[in-house]
């Protein structure tokens, strides 16, 4: 279905290969992971299969393709339309019509396909997709994961023979991201789809994977059966981290394939915690009958929560629980009934410049803060915003942290989505902040990177303060979590250790737990070896 | 009524009628006759604010119009108070004439307002895009696409601010905003890469024209001289015969190019609209109050329509037919879906 051979490709002003020498088949019916760390090409990979690399992006391009017997590079976008659907990372920017049922036919119309016809085919993909309740909603009120299956719909309703799935799961919850996949592969059985998807959490889709396509930072790819391939990558899922760690020879992709390993189950968490340095705790933060309704709509409802100092609380929960407006209610930032006292004052009576003194708070999107035309700049807006003078070598001092000395002059729109979120990360927390809450940090990250935020927050946590995360990453979540609290439909419906949250409550079991039950081991690091 | 073809010549006809009439009555009563078919649709949605948000709109319009009118011009007789003269631009009497032309104004744009709103209310995107011929496509798409993009452009606006304010930014002086468009205007234009990627890679524009572009635009090119050179007949006096038939061929040869291309565009649509009689019943009651609001108008049978305040003020007179006439936008009532 697909044949790349020797395909070298560069962006326009650029002396760098995102892709060098790509060599890569895939027979029809094939999921195809596509996956590397930040920056590596993934989606340009994607990108070089519709036509879209390089007729919208220019460039230097090298090599053959061939995707249904056609060269994208020779024909161009618009003919492999009929061949290649395309799924965006944000699919909220991708809708053109506001109705789901109209962008759905969006492609149709375009293709001047009769009116029955088209209703027929719309019918059609609506129901395979369980999107027919649905079909004249307005996609803004729509979940995240609901929004991610129109765009599916749309792509498919063309009928392509390759699917193109820009990270599909990067804004989705556990449950929401599992069904998508679930139904990534019953298209991909019932109408023998090749799909090609790029994701950096591996752990969630490597169980439904027939080949992996890693790209390395040099633009260089290595591809074949799952086996093969993780056996040489540094950044593995849990499941692979801790077969190798077993010296188990084939790796299991999914946890009901690993073998019966023996341990002491009653061995407590290993060393995951060891780096804290207890600091005598207090509340920090203290929610009391916080409920907030907008629009109608009750997104918390009666929720009682603190968060203590010198801990990592993390919220987890399904899309539209109600964590963002959690971290909201405590910026001040929506209406809310109850009370919610930040180090002792009540966030009502407290003024938004005073509150920012002792709390940062990362929003979901690090471009919305980002404008300068360097990250050393971000550093010197902040502290100017609020009043505060450093040297440059103390500004260059507290971005090291961060690992971006060696970039303070770069454009910081330029950089790859963990230094990104680093950049913002200092932006927020120079003036030196009591609490920090940050909101979804590792969209987008890879485990690097990843783990050099984990870093980051452990070292604050043990200088005292407080951090209080939002995410959906429950492998990140549970790395570094000192609390947990779910949240479902508004409410709380656990709050306690990781150790509990992430190996009892449904939903929300990491993949170590899920490997050994019975156990209070939530990542590798916990396991004995 | 429900088909958006029947909307939009409801939407004509009210446009119409509201631009050819200046009597502060007659608007009035267009005014009040709109707010009353709106309120009907909002209190169907169980959203009683619409009555009230857009009575404060029209108030607001009608008195900044008035005040604006008053400050600038500066003519009349009847003198409330003099800003000193000395004063740049807008030095001078405040008379009454001149408030009362700006709340007239006022009134028209506020009507103007309420007739869209209103249009807004009772079709979608998709119907109000699909009103416009499918050989201008790309200016449907590009009209649905402004008109999605500007809720999610308002949304990211408040996250960007929130996110600006966090950082300590008090967003107080006119600098302060930079910070705020800057990110608003690349994400708004990466979103719209990520835009024409998605369409293209959809197949949006990847049929060719079967109407060759050198057809259509030879055809326009002549059309346009034929009717240029009419004007030109009719400036030097040639008859009247000459010009009218320069015209009237221009705008056949455009007629004709228009339909013959509309109906080669490929373009299908997903949607369709039922005619009902009780459109064609509201579109004959407005086309039949529409010309008579014109014979009356041009047969000067009318008059209480052109109220001016100059050169002398004076109380509107008002005619029983105006009145009627000034209640037109309220004919699909009845005839709503129930």
């Amino acid at each position: 279905m697909i044949k790349i051979s020797g395909l070298s490709f560069s962006y326009p002003n650029t002396q760098h290969n995102a892709l060098k020498d790509i060599h890569l088949t895939i027979k029809s019916g094939t999921l195809v992971l596509v996956t590397g760390p930040s920056g590596s090409g993934k989606s340009t990979l994607l990108r070089c299969i519709n036509g879209l690399v390089p007729h919208f992006s220019g460039g230097m391009i090298d090599g053959e393709i061939e995707v249904c017997g056609i060269n994208p590079i020779r024909a161009g976008v618009k003919a492999m339309a009929e061949c290649v659907g395309i799924v965006f990372q944000e699919p909220e920017t991708q809708f053109v019509y506001d109705v789901v049922e109209d962008e759905i036919a969006f492609s149709l119309e375009n293709k001047g396909i009769e009116r029955k016809e088209m209703q027929k085919r719309v019918s059609g993909i609506l129901e395979k997709l369980g999107l027919i309740e649905l079909r004249q909603r307005k996609i803004r009120t729509l979940s995240g994961g609901e929004k991610q299956k129109v765009a599916i719909a749309g792509a498919l309703v063309n009928q392509p023979q390759v699917l193109l799935l820009d990270e599909p799961t990067s804004q989705l919850d556990p449950i929401g991201a599992e069904q998508i996949l679930d139904l990534i592969v019953s298209l991909k059985n019932d109408l023998d789809l090749t799909i090609l998807l790029s994701e950096h959490r591996l752990e969630r889709v490597l169980a439904y994977t027939d080949i992996i396509a890693n790209l390395s930072q040099a633009g260089t790819l290595h591809s074949g059966l799952p086996d093969e391939i993780l056996r040489d990558m540094d950044q593995v899922p849990p499941i692979v981290t801790i077969a190798k760690h077993l010296g188990i020879e084939s790796f299991p992709i999914q946890p009901e394939a690993f073998p019966a390993v023996k341990f002491m189950k009653d061995i407590p968490p290993q060393n995951k915690r060891l780096d804290i340095h207890p600091v005598p705790s207090q509340n920090a933060i203290s929610v009391h009958n916080l409920s907030v309704n907008l629009n109608g709509t009750q997104i918390l409802d009666h929720v009682d929560l603190s968060f203590e100092t010198g801990k990592i609380h993390t919220l987890v929960g399904l899309n539209g629980a109600g964590k963002t407006t959690l971290l909201r209610s405590i910026m001040g930032f929506v209406p809310f009934e109850g009370t919610i006292h930040i180090l002792q004052q009540e966030v009502k009576q407290v003024e938004l410049r005073t509150l920012i003194k002792h709390v940062a708070y990362l929003p979901q999107n690090p471009g919305d803060l980002l404008f300068a035309d360097s990250v050393f700049e971000e550093m010197e807006i902040t502290l100017k915003n609020h009043q505060l003078e450093r040297e440059r070598s103390a500004i260059i001092d507290f971005i090291a942290q961060f690992d971006l000395d060696d970039l303070a002059n770069k454009y910081p729109r330029d950089l790859s989505v963990g230094e990104r979120q680093r950049t913002a990360l200092a932006a927020i927390t120079i003036q030196d902040p009591k609490i920090i809450l940050l909101d979804e940090p590792t969209r987008g990250m890879d485990y690097k990177a990843k783990r050099h935020l984990k870093a980051i927050l452990t070292a604050w946590r043990n200088r005292g303060k407080t951090i209080i995360v939002v995410t959906h990453d429950i492998e990140f979540a549970a790395l570094l979590a000192d609390k947990v609290t779910i949240l479902k439909s508004g409410r709380i419906v656990f709050s306690g250790s990781p150790e509990t949250a992430f190996t009892q409550i449904p939903g929300f079991r990491t993949q170590t737990a899920q490997l050994f039950p019975g156990t209070d081991w939530t990542v590798p690091e916990d396991i004995p070896f | 009524m429900k088909h958006s073809k029947a909307w939009g010549a409801w939407l004509i006809v009210t446009m119409a009628i509201i631009l050819s009439t200046r009597n502060p009555v007659y608007l009035l009563v267009l005014l009040i006759s709109l707010l009353t078919l709106g309120s009907f649709f909002k209190r169907k949605d169980r959203t009683g604010l619409w009555l009230l948000q857009n009575l404060r709109f029209s108030g607001t319009m009608i008195l900044l119009s008035s005040l604006i009118n008053a400050i600038f011009t500066h003519t009349g007789k009847h003198v409330i108070f003099t800003i000193p003269v000395n004063w740049p631009l807008i030095g001078g009497p405040i008379t009454l004439e001149s408030l009362i032309f700006g709340m007239v104004n006022g009134l028209i744009i506020g009507s103007l307002y309420l007739a869209f709103n209103i249009f807004n209310l009772v079709l979608n995107i998709k119907q109000i895009t699909g009103l416009i011929p499918k050989i201008f496509h790309p200016i449907s798409i590009t009209i649905t696409i402004a008109l999605t993009f500007f809720p999610s452009v308002q949304q990211r606006a408040k996250e960007i601010r929130e996110a600006q304010l966090i950082r300590g930014n008090q967003m107080k002086r006119i600098s302060d905003w930079l910070p705020l468009f800057l990110p608003l205007l690349i994400t708004s234009l990466e979103n719209a890469i990520v835009l024409s990627e998605s369409m293209t890679a959809r197949g949006y524009h990847s049929q060719r024209s079967a109407v060759p572009a050198r057809i259509v635009t030879s055809s326009l090119i002549f059309s346009a001289f034929l009717i240029f050179s009419g004007w030109i007949l009719g400036i030097y006096d040639y008859p009247i015969l000459f010009s009218t038939g320069l015209y009237s061929i221009g705008g056949l040869v455009i007629l004709i190019i228009f339909l013959y291309a509309n109906r080669r565009v490929k373009i299908t649509r997903y949607h369709h609209e039922t005619w009902h009689r009780r459109d064609s019943f509201t579109v004959l009651l407005l086309v039949t109050a529409f010309v008579v609001w014109i014979v009356l108008q041009t047969g000067a049978k009318l008059p209480t329509a052109a109220y001016s305040v100059y050169p002398a003020l004076s109380f509107p007179a008002v005619q029983v037919e105006g009145i009627v006439l000034s209640c037109t936008p309220i004919i699909p009532l009845p005839f709503l879906n129930k």
